[in-house]
């Protein structure tokens, strides 16, 4: 048995390499590490715990398991966040081709037809999960955050919660740099009109 | 400056604490203009509202789910190095002494080496041996296989024949292999270009 390190002082390059080597407990550490940033950046983006949960563990897996594929002159957390975002992204994609009208199938000719593919919504209890959520998400900025498009969502979150550089996002997102400084100038302008309007209804 | 209100890019710059010969005269119209000071307070609030917000934290199994989907691989070199990291002593003096050590076996062997080497006669004698011991092990094993492979028989017939007919009948069973092996070659590249 290799002598056990405290991992907690190294750079996050160490630590990959001490998992390229095989070490579960830099495994344990880059999880440690990154769960809550991953975490809170696609439960921002999904609004679902359990779903941004799922999602995070998909992007977990994705990169520990590539570990070995990981190169040294790209930010190990770059390339996480990288990898979150296409999984919030692919999901929120996935979830628009799926939605279903509750009106019936656009392709309907007939009102029998209409009646034929349409569904009652249930009323559902609100469990306790919902409960967190609403305690989560409920607050006026976060409301705000859900009102935004979804790359605007990732490019002000990575800013402004996460503390990256415009350039880092730009590789992070595979965007241009200008994109990158208009979405997050739209996205703070927006916010501001939306919890101008917040505020209103409030008062 | 003073005559026109401040672009989204030049708020920007204030938000992001830009330092800069073409900040200064942004800070002093702000400083001047209570609209535009308006705006640029209004979207700091924005900006700390985002920047106070909390991570949020999964659930406690996290990590365990994860890692119940990651198989993890050491890799043969980490391996071969751990495992010789373990014969090592871990005290300085102890690695010091077992390094002088093994430096004193590595010169004796290198020596003895050497002075083998020098010894032409001694070589000759031992090199001989060995060759003798080698043709007679590779006769016998020859003579096994073909024992398997003909029958007791055949061995005895070829043994009395001597050691010409050894090597025919080993070059015959070496053709036979090579055909052998050419044809299921052969038969393979059929049934796969036919399955294409």
């Amino acid at each position: 048995m290799p002598p056990a390190l405290d991992l907690s002082n190294l750079p996050d390059a160490d630590v990959v390499a001490l998992a390229q080597q095989g070490r579960d407990a830099a495994f344990r550490e880059l999880i440690r590490r990154y769960e809550r940033p991953v975490f809170s950046l696609i439960y921002r983006m999904v609004r679902d715990r359990e779903l941004a949960e799922d999602l995070a563990q998909d992007t977990f897996v994705k990169v520990l398991n590539h570990v070995d594929r990981y190169r040294a002159e790209f930010k190990f957390s770059s390339w996480l966040f990288k990898i979150a975002n296409n999984v919030a992204i692919d999901h929120l994609r996935r979830r628009q081709l799926d939605t279903v009208s509750i009106d019936g199938s656009p392709h309907a000719q007939s009102s029998e037809a209409i009646e034929a593919t349409s569904f009652d919504v249930a009323v559902q209890q609100e469990s306790a999960l919902d409960e967190l959520e609403a305690r989560e998400l409920g607050s006026a900025i976060e409301r705000a955050i859900a009102g935004l498009r979804p790359e605007y969502r990732a490019c002000i979150m990575l800013r402004h919660v996460e503390g990256r550089s415009y350039e880092e996002i730009a590789a992070t997102l595979d965007l241009p740099l200008g994109t990158v400084k208009t979405y997050i100038h739209r996205a703070r302008h927006e916010l501001r009109r939306s919890l101008d309007h917040l505020r209103e209804d409030s008062g | 400056m003073k005559h026109r209100h401040l672009l989204p890019d030049e708020i920007d710059l204030l938000l992001d604490n830009e330092v800069g010969f073409g900040v200064a005269p942004l800070k002093a119209h702000v400083g001047e203009c209570d609209e535009c000071r308006a705006r640029v307070e209004d979207e700091r609030r924005v900006v700390a509202s985002l920047e106070a917000s909390p991570h949020f934290a999964p659930s406690h199994t996290f990590a365990d789910a994860i890692m119940s989907q990651v198989p993890v691989f050491v890799p043969w070199h980490v391996t071969a190095r751990d495992t010789l990291a373990r014969w090592l002593p871990q005290s300085r003096p102890a690695r010091v002494a077992a390094g002088v050590l093994a430096t004193s076996a590595a010169s004796i062997l290198t020596a003895a080496i050497l002075w083998v080497a020098t010894q032409t006669d001694v070589l000759a004698f031992a090199s001989g041996a060995a060759s003798d011991e080698l043709r007679s092990l590779l006769t016998s094993g020859a003579r096994a296989l073909l024992s398997v492979v003909f029958g007791d028989q055949v061995s005895v017939m070829i043994q009395a024949m001597g050691s010409t007919a050894v090597a025919v009948a080993l070059a015959g069973l070496s053709l036979v292999a090579a055909g052998s092996i050419a044809g299921l070659r052969a038969l393979a590249l059929a049934s796969s270009r036919r399955r294409v």
